[in-house]
């Protein structure tokens, strides 16, 4: 698992998916698409991630986090402050920022307790793991905090401008580089992972960018507003600009390439300009082996796409679909 | 006979002989004469605290009044015999390893220096039924009174007795040993034990002030820049004080009860916090909603501003900007910020 983000090696390929508005998991068989149920969960659940075969499912209209063990036992995991959204997985906890407070939440998945909350900047969202420290975005400060996981505290604030909103954060460990989208002036900007970290750089992106994706040498920012992703090398060099989308949501690796999810259009298109038909704009998006899951948060459908042959199958949804797992 | 004594009069006659003079034309110009106005001030029902002026001139006699205002209009016009009650005293704060919390022997201290005995029944009054007048009951509670606590409802403008003027009269100082009841204020450890138990599992918690500071709006006026972070704790309801308050009287306590029963969802029957930035103005809703029914409601006295400036293991004290828990009153929101959030940006 690497923070149930892009990309899962699956032995028992079950699709979950967290349904926003039902306060449910759906399940479904991944070769199939069969509806295999649901799972009655916290209020707007919208990401899980897979520890040791439990699903932490962080459900933002919550103060807790939903836990599912692998026999559908449902439980719950207090974290005192509204708003859990994403995960990452560092020295045996689980760090989950709370979205609606200025807290992040840590978690021990073992004995799904709280083990403690570590201030961070106000409104901290995406959060990522790197050796023994975490980041986590402030969409109102301006600021990474970093956290020492072994430890459980506050480190450091780097600070990625006065009026940045920073939503999403990734890391390129092969540079030591860390790197912010600031949506509000449609920024990526780089900082370093030492242990006195510092900005290093920055770059214009397409309007609205929200999510960013690092592969190999490059950096990927789609730009929501502009309907362009941005390739940047890791020094935040511009590579190229594909302005083919309408509203680019996430960028997803599959083989060789990487695929674009985008909220306006009813295809699937790659950085490179390979291209596959879907029944219904996309919304989200997690590679498996096979394929990509797609999830339709508009018309309420999940989706599993081969991006060389097309759509493998489309299935309703109970409500709004937000993040995939594959269990 | 002093120069302050020639000063005072009757303005009960005053006011009589400017009724009489308007009443022949009321009816037709829909004035309302201070014989009106001090009717309206009477509460009618099961509703603790409040007394019109019409008591408080059958029971003058009988009771201390305590003027909360400013002191300037207490020097200018009062009710004959008030004493004034300095709002910074009974608004002392005493530091203890669990947070702050009221001074009650500074407090006490005050109350005997004003001649106010434990077994005094007092009236407290005010421009209106605003904080200041309710800090001072909740002081005298605090402080385990056990004379009668009344409240004029209506405020100074209310009361067509006999006035007085100039400055305090002296008063010989009183005993006053305090009870203290601790039972009616809450520490910030306390609080910080029960975070995330707020409005579900565990005790109800209001936030008294304007939405924009409830909501830690940026850009807002309403923000303290002395406060090193902004909006509120975890789980509090947003219902601003002023929506308590009807002009210089009590809302009318039915519309109150369902505003906190109902729209804010709060249970009478179990306890309910109460806090503002410091500990002045949630007095207000402390008092309220005591009057209206509540059995166990206590004051976080160290407010909002030692809750947000603590200085260490900020994560055991945390505070939210989003919910969708503001109970809209007389404030309005504002800033650029509302309190809607999600994870699609």
């Amino acid at each position: 698992m690497s923070n149930g983000r892009d990309e899962v090696t699956v032995d028992q390929p079950i699709v979950a998916v967290c349904c926003d508005d039902a306060a449910t998991l759906a399940l479904y068989d991944l070769g199939s698409g069969d509806n295999l149920g649901t799972v009655p969960i916290g209020s707007h659940p919208v990401h899980a991630t897979l520890v040791d075969g439990r699903v932490f499912v962080a459900t933002m209209g919550e103060r807790s986090v939903s836990v599912v063990d692998p026999d559908g036992t449902v439980s719950r995991v207090e974290t005192g402050v509204l708003g859990p959204s994403h995960f990452a997985y560092a020295a045996g906890h689980l760090f989950v920022p709370c979205t609606a407070g200025d807290v992040v939440a840590v978690i021990d998945p073992d004995t799904r307790e709280l083990v403690t909350r570590v201030s961070v900047g106000a409104e901290p969202h995406d959060v990522v793991a790197h050796k023994e420290r975490v980041y986590v975005g402030s969409r109102s400060e301006g600021v990474v905090s970093v956290i020492d996981a072994s430890a459980c505290e506050h480190r450091a604030d780097i600070d990625v401008g006065a009026n940045a909103r920073v939503q999403g954060v990734e890391v390129h460990p092969a540079t030591g580089r860390g790197f912010a989208v600031d949506q509000r002036s449609a920024r990526v900007v780089s900082f370093s992972l030492d242990a006195d970290p510092g900005v290093l750089g920055e770059a214009t992106v397409g309007s609205d960018p929200y999510d960013l994706f690092v592969r190999d040498d490059h950096i990927y920012v789609p730009g929501r507003g502009a309907g362009t992703v941005h390739r940047l090398d890791t020094a935040l060099n511009p590579e190229m600009v594909n302005e083919a989308f309408t509203t680019p949501m996430q960028v997803v690796p599959h083989d060789h390439r990487e695929w674009v999810v985008d909220r306006g259009t009813d295809s699937l298109a790659s950085v490179d300009g390979a291209e596959t038909t879907l029944p219904v704009p996309g919304f989200k998006g997690l590679s498996t082996d096979e394929g990509i899951l797609l999830s339709h948060y508009d018309e309420r459908l999940v989706s599993f796409v081969d991006p060389n042959t097309g759509v493998v199958w489309s299935e309703p949804t109970p409500a709004n679909p937000f993040g995939l797992l594959v269990i | 006979m002093t120069d302050d004594d020639n000063r005072e009069t009757t303005r009960r006659a005053v006011l009589t002989a400017a009724a009489t003079t308007a009443a022949g034309s009321a009816g037709c110009l829909s004035v309302s004469t201070p014989a009106d106005i001090a009717a309206t001030t009477e509460i009618e029902g099961n509703v603790g605290y409040f007394v019109g002026s019409p008591w408080l001139a059958d029971h003058r006699d009988s009771v201390v009044a305590l003027d909360a205002r400013p002191r300037r209009l207490f020097r200018e016009e009062r009710v004959y015999g008030a004493r004034h009650v300095p709002l910074d005293e009974i608004s002392a704060q005493a530091d203890t390893a669990a947070g702050l919390i009221p001074d009650t022997d500074a407090i006490a201290e005050t109350f005997a220096g004003l001649g106010v005995g434990h077994d005094d029944d007092v009236i407290v009054y005010g421009d209106s039924v605003g904080s200041r007048v309710t800090r001072t009951v909740f002081a005298l509670q605090a402080l385990g009174h056990r004379g009668e606590i009344q409240v004029l409802n209506g405020g100074f403008e209310a009361w067509t007795g006999r006035v007085g003027t100039g400055g305090k009269r002296s008063v010989s100082a009183a005993e006053y040993e305090p009870q203290r009841r601790s039972e009616l204020w809450v520490t910030r450890e306390w609080l910080a034990d029960r975070v995330g138990t707020f409005n579900e599992s565990g005790p109800g918690l209001v936030d008294v002030r304007v939405p924009e500071a409830y909501l830690g709006a940026t850009g807002s006026d309403a923000l303290d820049p002395a406060h090193d972070r902004h909006g509120h704790l975890p789980g509090a309801t947003g219902v601003h004080w002023l929506g308590n308050v009807a002009g210089r009287r009590i809302d009318e306590p039915g519309g109150l009860f369902e505003l906190y029963t109902g729209d804010a969802g709060l249970d009478p029957e179990r306890t309910v916090v109460v806090y503002g930035d410091e500990n002045v103005n949630p007095t207000q809703t402390w008092v309220t909603l005591r009057a209206i029914g509540f059995d166990d409601v206590r004051l976080y006295d160290g407010g909002f501003e030692e809750w947000a400036n603590v200085a260490d293991d900020r994560g055991r004290y945390p505070v939210e900007t989003k919910t969708n828990a503001v109970v809209e009153t007389e404030g309005g929101t504002g800033g650029t910020d509302g309190g809607d959030f999600s994870c699609t940006g």
